[in-house]
């Protein structure tokens, strides 16, 4: 291969190399976010959740947290 | 009987263009061939640079980067595929058409000239396809290596260090993280019992799909064991496959049953034997 046709192969490898590096990643940059521990609370009188009282539903007023019907999970079972 | 046979099929000038036509065929392979070699040795490098210099941790702008390489060879593929279809097989098609009957020995000569022709350049289009096949293999494994085993220990002793740190958001009494959780969990407070959602770091949640690739690394001696013994040892792989499942169960313990269907599975397609 002359020397004309290994630049040419060069300068693509770095036209390439720049095009991939300089492109924005789809939904942007990776946000790294610490590990949290968060609560819901009853957004009618502010009670807490308790397994117990069972998760979708509170216990004191009766608001419905979530309709769905929960089923076996990796942590959360259907009696939930 | 009547001297038929006799009358000899004479055409030294298609016998001259075959061999041009075979020669011109075989250079231009050659040099798509060292187009080929030569893009994939200058492009290694330059994979494994993207690779390191990525700090994407799904490695995207490498990922790119690798499209355009296999892209381009494609190209090439398909520049040989077309003068393949353009040049030799037309070619081969007339030649065929203007010589006597195949059975008749008049042309004998012409017809295993050109059958040798079909053949060798046909031949020579397959070994140039393997090499496009081996080309795109080379490109595909040039990458840096992350060293999962690092980023797991990293991750671990982070655990440790925060796990003990949460209370609860709603009577502030203190919580213990009981295990390390890859994705979001509801963690109950030992005070007032309500329901606290523990959302691990990203990092964590990174982690999980990790785990596979992780466990691959562990093992990849077992693996290798496999892959050099000759002929193939189905229970080499068998041991490599179970070690690594193994592995992968130790880092993610929720995920064991799900895991184990699929080392079922991975199995029965291993012992299936492909034609």
């Amino acid at each position: 291969m002359s020397n004309a046709e290994k630049k040419n192969t060069q300068s693509y490898l770095e036209r390439l190399k720049q095009q991939a590096l300089s492109q924005e990643n789809y939904g942007g940059a990776v946000k790294y976010d610490q590990a949290n521990m968060q609560v819901y609370d009853c957004p009618e009188c502010a009670a807490a959740r308790a397994p117990a009282d069972g998760l979708t539903v509170c216990a004191y007023c009766g608001f419905k947290f979530m309709t769905v019907e929960l089923s076996d999970g990796i942590h959360i079972k259907k009696e939930n | 009987m009547f001297g038929f046979f006799k009358n000899k099929y004479d055409n030294p000038a298609l016998l001259e263009e075959i061999r041009q036509t075979e020669e011109k065929w075989f250079v231009f392979m050659d040099k798509l061939e060292t187009r080929l070699d030569e893009l994939c040795a200058a492009a290694i490098p330059e994979l494994i640079a993207v690779f390191n210099q990525d700090t994407d941790p799904y490695k995207r702008a490498h990922s790119r980067m690798l499209t355009g390489l296999i892209g381009q060879i494609s190209q090439m593929q398909q520049k040989g595929m077309e003068a393949k279809e353009t040049h030799i097989i037309p070619f081969m098609q007339a030649s065929g058409s203007l010589l006597p009957d195949l059975m008749s020995s008049a042309g004998r000569k012409y017809h295993d000239r050109l059958y040798r022709f079909q053949m060798a350049c046909f031949d020579r289009h397959h070994q140039f396809e393997d090499k496009v096949n081996e080309g795109i293999a080379a490109l595909r494994s040039a990458k840096g290596n992350t060293d999962l085993e690092a980023v797991y220990q990293r991750q671990l002793r982070e655990f440790e260090r925060i796990k003990d740190s949460f209370n609860c958001k709603q009577c502030g009494g203190k919580m213990s993280i009981p295990k390390m959780f890859f994705i979001a969990t509801y963690i109950q407070c030992p005070f007032c019992q309500s329901q606290n959602t523990y959302t691990p770091s990203t990092e964590i949640q990174m982690l999980f799909h990790q785990a596979r690739s992780l466990a691959e690394q562990r093992t990849a001696h077992l693996l290798q064991d496999y892959e050099n013994s000759r002929p193939k040892n189905p229970a080499l792989y068998q041991q490599y496959l179970r070690a690594m499942f193994d592995e992968w169960n130790k880092i993610t313990p929720d995920m064991v049953a799900e895991n184990e269907r699929f080392y079922q599975r991975l199995l029965k397609d291993h012992s299936i034997n492909h034609y």
